[in-house]
């Protein structure tokens, strides 16, 4: 995992660039995520893998299926992937790229559980402090897991701010034995 | 069942009483890969370097190797229930293990954990495992000796408080054995000993620690055993787990005494983790930092000053100096100290002691090398008898070193270099010593006077252990007085030496051997 990054970040690094500098970035980020998506239909990956069908044959495929989502460039870099023997590393490289787009954009993806849902309000002021605490806009997930018995459970990216009832208990055993 | 001390209800009521309940903050990754104890976890992007990972199921790991997308982790004990996609937890803190006097008398782990079957450590305090050495400002030379209570080591190759003195010879030529007596001769001294087993085999572990209890030094030994059977990361970790043991007494203005045994393994140890970390292999296969590996340990071996010992107990300590003497111990391979860890230490260290296997294989033993080895710094600690009557003994044997190969033609040659090479003879059959009977000073004084002094060039030559057993035994009975007040002093003026001439003259004259 950690060699594939190493692999896909250049790739990652010059579509951001080319999209920042053409202000395509959503699109992008749309035909990528798309094109991801295909990559991970099984039979799509057969067809990769399988060694007697050709570059040429794989890039005519790929444009096939993708044709209504992408544009011109979007063509290029696929025949650039296909070329490179690199089109499995497409759904990193759109990861990458989001990360890329968020940094730039100054927001963070931040996905809170809570053990019961939260109503409007609630989610607005948790909204507030937790822009406050992490000092970027955020963009939130919220999920109900009741395995947290209580309180919330806050992950943005490697960060994790544990205030659930669980992680507490857990805490506690550990601080008695 | 029985109840565990920590369970009584107050202790209970306290934790919970002064229970943190804020909401915890850290960082989180993902495992990616397991391989031997080494494990690849992605995320983390704040993690430290040695920094302590925790790992579900209450296992510790440690980051060694920090990459762009991924952290390089070793884990500290066993690691058969981590999974790919198991949370990895940063805990913000370097690995720490317990220190103090509680841990004296115990066996325990690499981490510290007891393994002895004598229940818990009562001790509250920890240090981390690696600190940055004492700096010049904080250091005092070494002055003071270090008793090993061996003849030959204390007379030539003395060791001083804060010194760090290699021991280094093939397998099966002593090297332990040496460790084990210094220790026992620590015995009411004051010194704390240290005794750190890397990669042994647990009998051997088994019978140091039935040795030391059999001779009453496990009450002021802590041993800290990494045996072969524990994982490399344990192994690598041991010598600095005891060497921050000791630091504790060194920086209370004590004097504690190290023994690494042996730091070959820890090396090999090392290799192994640092090539599944995928690191370029160097010479030998070590990795590139092999050298600091053991520059750091052996340079946390010191001597401060009492200024400093003040300052890191706050005032409570004045006006003492502490130490910590290291003996690291190297196994070479059929006498190769030209190898890369033996040459590495031996340039680390402040002298070595060389055993060689052809002495101890012809019955000589300690088998000391008085040639290759040296002190560059005890000879300032020595006690001063011993630095007097012992720099004969050395000058003897270099002497018979080089006549030695004539002493078959000893009927054709005259009659001085005759002379030198019966002393010589004598005084090699003098340096033999059994194994666990450490001599304190006044005992190597006697021997190494009726040494310089001639007294042995009468006695043949497989009759020199005999006598001095005798002489040893009469000065015991008959002559206590002289040898506590050498004891006592360690000084040589003319009143102690004449009483000792006198003593030896009486008892060749009264006694047979």
């Amino acid at each position: 995992m950690s060699e594939q990054a190493t692999l896909a970040r250049p790739y990652a690094a010059a579509v951001f660039k080319r999209a920042k500098e053409t202000d395509t970035t959503a699109t992008w980020s749309q035909s990528l995520a798309f094109m991801s998506v295909v990559l991970k239909n099984e039979d799509i990956s057969v067809v990769i893998d399988n060694p007697k069908v050709n570059k040429e044959r794989l890039s005519a495929l790929m444009l096939d299926i993708c044709q209504e989502h992408i544009n011109e460039e979007n063509e290029n870099f696929l025949k650039l992937l296909v070329h490179n023997n690199r089109l499995m590393l497409l759904p990193t490289i759109a990861k990458l790229f989001e990360a890329y787009k968020a940094e730039d954009e100054g927001y963070i993806e931040v996905e809170v559980f809570t053990a019961y849902a939260l109503s409007k309000e609630a989610k607005q002021n948790f909204t507030a402090t937790l822009e406050k605490t992490l000092g970027k806009k955020i963009l939130m997930n919220v999920a109900v897991d009741k395995s947290l018995i209580g309180g919330v459970l806050v992950r943005a990216g490697d960060r994790v701010i544990d205030g659930s009832i669980k992680g507490r208990l857990q805490h506690m055993q550990k601080a008695l034995q | 069942m029985q109840l565990n001390p920590s369970e009584i209800s107050d202790l209970i009521k306290k934790k919970i009483e002064n229970f943190d309940l804020s909401a915890e903050a850290h960082t989180e990754g993902t495992v990616v890969s397991v391989t031997d104890g080494i494990v690849r976890v992605h995320g983390l992007s704040e993690a430290m370097q040695g920094e302590m990972l925790e790992f579900p199921g209450n296992t510790f790991g440690m980051a060694l190797n920090l990459e762009r997308d991924s952290v390089g982790v070793v884990i500290l004990g066993s690691y058969q229930h981590i999974t790919e996609g198991d949370t990895v937890k940063c805990t913000g803190k370097i690995l720490e293990v317990p220190v103090g006097e509680a841990l004296l008398g115990r066996v325990v782990d690499a981490l510290g954990n007891p393994i002895d079957g004598k229940g818990a450590i009562d001790t509250t305090e920890t240090a981390p495992i690696e600190k940055i050495a004492p700096g010049v400002i904080a250091r005092q030379s070494v002055d003071q000796p270090v008793q090993l209570g061996l003849k030959s080591i204390d007379a030539m190759i003395p060791v001083g408080r804060g010194q760090r003195e290699l021991i280094i010879g093939d397998r099966q030529t002593g090297k332990t054995a040496i460790a084990i007596d210094a220790i026992i001769n620590q015995k009411g001294t004051g010194i704390k000993c240290i005794y750190v087993a890397i990669g042994q085999k647990r009998s051997s572990i088994a019978n140091v620690v039935r040795k030391l209890e059999e001779h009453g030094a496990m009450a002021h030994t802590i041993i800290v055993a990494a045996s072969a059977s524990e994982s490399a990361a344990l192994q690598f970790i041991a010598p600095y787990t005891g060497c921050s043991m000791g630091e504790f007494f060194r920086d209370r203005g004590e004097d504690a005494l190290i023994i690494y045994d042996d730091l070959t393994k820890q090396a090999w140890a090392y290799r192994q983790v640092s090539l599944l970390l995928r690191r370029p292999p160097g010479r030998e296969a070590y990795p590139g930092d092999v050298f600091y590996l053991h520059s750091r340990l052996l340079e946390r071996a010191s001597r401060i000053n009492a200024a400093e010992v003040e300052k890191l107990t706050g005032g409570r300590v004045k006006g003492k100096t502490g130490s910590l003497t290291a003996l690291p111990i190297i196994e070479t391979q059929g006498g190769d100290v030209s190898a890369f860890v033996p040459t590495n230490v031996i340039s680390i260290t402040d002298g070595q002691i060389f055993l060689e296997s052809n002495l101890f294989n012809s019955g000589i033993r300690p088998a000391v090398n008085a040639g290759l080895s040296v002190s560059r710094v005890g000879g300032a600690a020595q006690t001063k008898i011993i630095k007097k009557l012992g720099g004969g003994t050395r000058l003897d044997l270099a002497q018979y070193r080089e006549l030695a190969a004539f002493a078959q033609f000893a009927s054709d040659l005259d009659e001085s270099t005759r002379k030198q090479i019966e002393r010589g003879q004598r005084v090699t059959e003098l340096m033999k010593q059994n194994q666990y009977s450490p001599m304190s000073v006044a005992q190597m004084a006697v021997s190494l006077f009726a040494a310089n002094e001639g007294f042995l060039d009468s006695i043949e030559v497989n009759k020199v252990l005999d006598f001095e057993a005798a002489l040893q035994l009469y000065m015991k009975s008959e002559q206590s007085e002289l040898m506590s007040n050498i004891n006592a002093t360690g000084d040589f003026s003319n009143e102690i030496s004449s009483g000792i001439r006198t003593a030896i003259e009486t008892f060749i004259n009264t006694h047979s051997w």
